[in-house]
């Protein structure tokens, strides 16, 4: 988690707009999404690759890290997709196992290929998004857009407790850990369990210290706090529109 | 031909079987970014729209009636994504991370946790990578929405009947548990099987992920039992301040 935050808050474009990046990252979703083709998505996963190393700097390991985060997910369903389990010999090429046989076809075959492309490339695009900017300017996006003010309160005050909370986590399990804590499954799992109540009281403490210390400067309602200045650069329309381009050529080619 | 087929079908399955011993923590089961078709997307962000809506009409009410509670929801928020990253030994030796999602509804309520466990699944496609923006609604349905639902229930229906471990155990596993089967339901509805349509699937995906998910939930529930008895000794006032303690 943290290697995703310090390259959101250190990549080339960090101060670009996040609507522009968003934009950029949302075109090549959904493009990616609705044209469901295995060029649509391998084209997909070059562009956000060259824009991540090439443009943002990223180094290609931290981007290529990311996207393994989600394989074992993306493997194992994609054998429930491409394998078919029957009781009874089917009309397929097909292995025993006890009494189940396991079949397939070049038809699930090439709906997995293509499950696999279009999630690589969404992935992507996602991995795009989050390896250039930072939370903080995720949520000032979704509060342009109008998302209730709630909300952009409990997910700004959610961001800034995760990495206190983290370090308060970090210190307790090290301490537990030097006392043994961990030894035996049993015990760590009552490690865990203290761990977790302490973590909880900590949380409870932190938001009602916090909440006085507002108070006495004269909290009243939501938090404000005020948006960062951005860069706008006119490269991303043209990436955009290149991107779009490219991706509508590649579906419409078979 | 024929020849060829069942030699890539062995590969498969054993690659799968490999990443399944790993020895990486299991997370729960999110479904991935770009793994579900548009239409079906859309159709769980429908679905999952007026949970969402009732639970930030009671966050209003909550924040309207007592204002610090905006400040102890944003820290729960916190509390909940960092308990989905404490690593839990596994019932099976590996290791896990719970979802947080039984003893957050045991805590603050079903539907605070439908806002606040959606956040959550926001913050680990944004942080980590895990799970995504389409899929968000379908899985926040799984884990923001039954997964809570189902441990209110037990946790309302239970409480004076059973002792307090039993009734926590379950809820939480249960929680954790109906988690894991409704999304390989929304993966069976979206992929079904070639011969045998959704039952066939539902059954493919539910225990494909089995392995690595029933582990999970059983740990989860130990795990929570743990935390609310040493809650219990070490923050009553607390406990009591969130209403959980009322009458019991």
């Amino acid at each position: 988690m943290h290697i995703i935050d310090r390259y959101a808050y250190s990549n080339a474009i960090r101060e670009l707009d996040p609507a522009q990046k968003g934009g950029l990252a949302l075109i090549a979703l959904l493009l990616c999404l609705a044209l469901n083709q295995p060029a649509v998505g391998l084209l997909t996963l070059g562009w956000m690759f060259a824009l991540n190393t090439l443009w943002a700097r990223v180094p290609a390991s931290v981007f290529g890290r990311a996207l393994l985060a989600e394989a074992p997910f993306l493997l194992l369903s994609l054998v429930g997709v491409a394998v078919s389990v029957s009781l009874s010999p089917p009309l397929m090429p097909a292995v025993r196992i006890g009494p189940l046989w396991l079949g397939s076809n070049a038809e699930s075959v090439a709906l997995a290929t293509r499950l696999f492309t279009r999630a690589l490339g969404c992935a992507a695009a996602l991995n795009f998004l989050i390896l250039t900017t930072p939370l903080l300017d995720l949520i000032e996006l979704l509060r342009r857009l109008r998302v209730p003010e709630t909300l952009i309160d409990l997910m700004s005050l959610t961001y800034r407790a995760i990495f206190v909370l983290l370090e308060s986590l970090q210190r307790m399990a090290t301490a537990q850990d030097a006392r043994l804590g961990y030894a035996g499954p049993w015990r760590a799992l009552r490690s865990a369990g203290l761990l977790g109540s302490q973590l909880f009281l900590d949380a409870y403490r932190r938001s009602q210290r916090l909440q006085m210390a507002l108070e006495s400067r004269g909290l009243a309602g939501p938090l404000r706090v005020l948006p960062l200045d951005y860069r706008r650069d006119r490269r991303a329309r043209w990436f955009g529109a290149a991107l779009a381009a490219s991706l509508l050529l590649a579906g419409a080619w078979r | 031909m024929d020849k060829r087929w069942k030699r890539w079908l062995l590969v498969v399955i054993g690659a799968a079987l490999l990443l399944l011993f790993e020895g990486r923590p299991a997370y729960a089961m999110h479904i991935m970014e770009g793994f579900l078709p548009p239409l079906w997307a859309a159709f769980w962000f429908v679905v999952t729209l007026p949970f969402w809506v009732i639970g930030l009409r009671q966050i209003n009410r909550l924040i309207a009636e007592k204002p610090e509670t905006r400040l102890l929801l944003g820290l729960a928020g916190a509390f909940t994504f960092v308990l989905s990253a404490l690593k839990i030994p596994s019932v099976t030796g590996s290791s896990s991370h719970p979802t947080g999602t039984g003893l957050g509804t045991i805590l603050f309520g079903p539907m605070v946790m439908s806002v606040l466990g959606t956040i959550v699944l926001l913050f680990q496609a944004l942080l980590l990578a895990h799970g995504g923006l389409t899929t968000l609604g379908a899985n926040a349905f799984s884990m923001a929405v039954v997964g809570p639902l189902v441990a209110w229930g037990i946790w309302k229906g239970l409480k004076d009947r059973a002792p307090v471990w039993v009734t926590v155990f379950l809820a939480a596993a249960l929680a954790n548990l109906s988690t894991y089967v409704v999304t390989s339901v929304q993966l069976a509805l979206a992929y079904p099987d070639a011969v045998g349509g959704f039952a066939a699937s539902f059954v493919k995906f539910g225990t494909i992920f089995a392995v690595t998910q029933i582990p999970l939930a059983i740990s989860e529930g130990i795990l929570t039992v743990l935390i609310f008895n040493a809650l219990q000794t070490n923050a009553e006032t607390e406990l009591q301040t969130l209403g959980v303690l009322k009458g019991a």
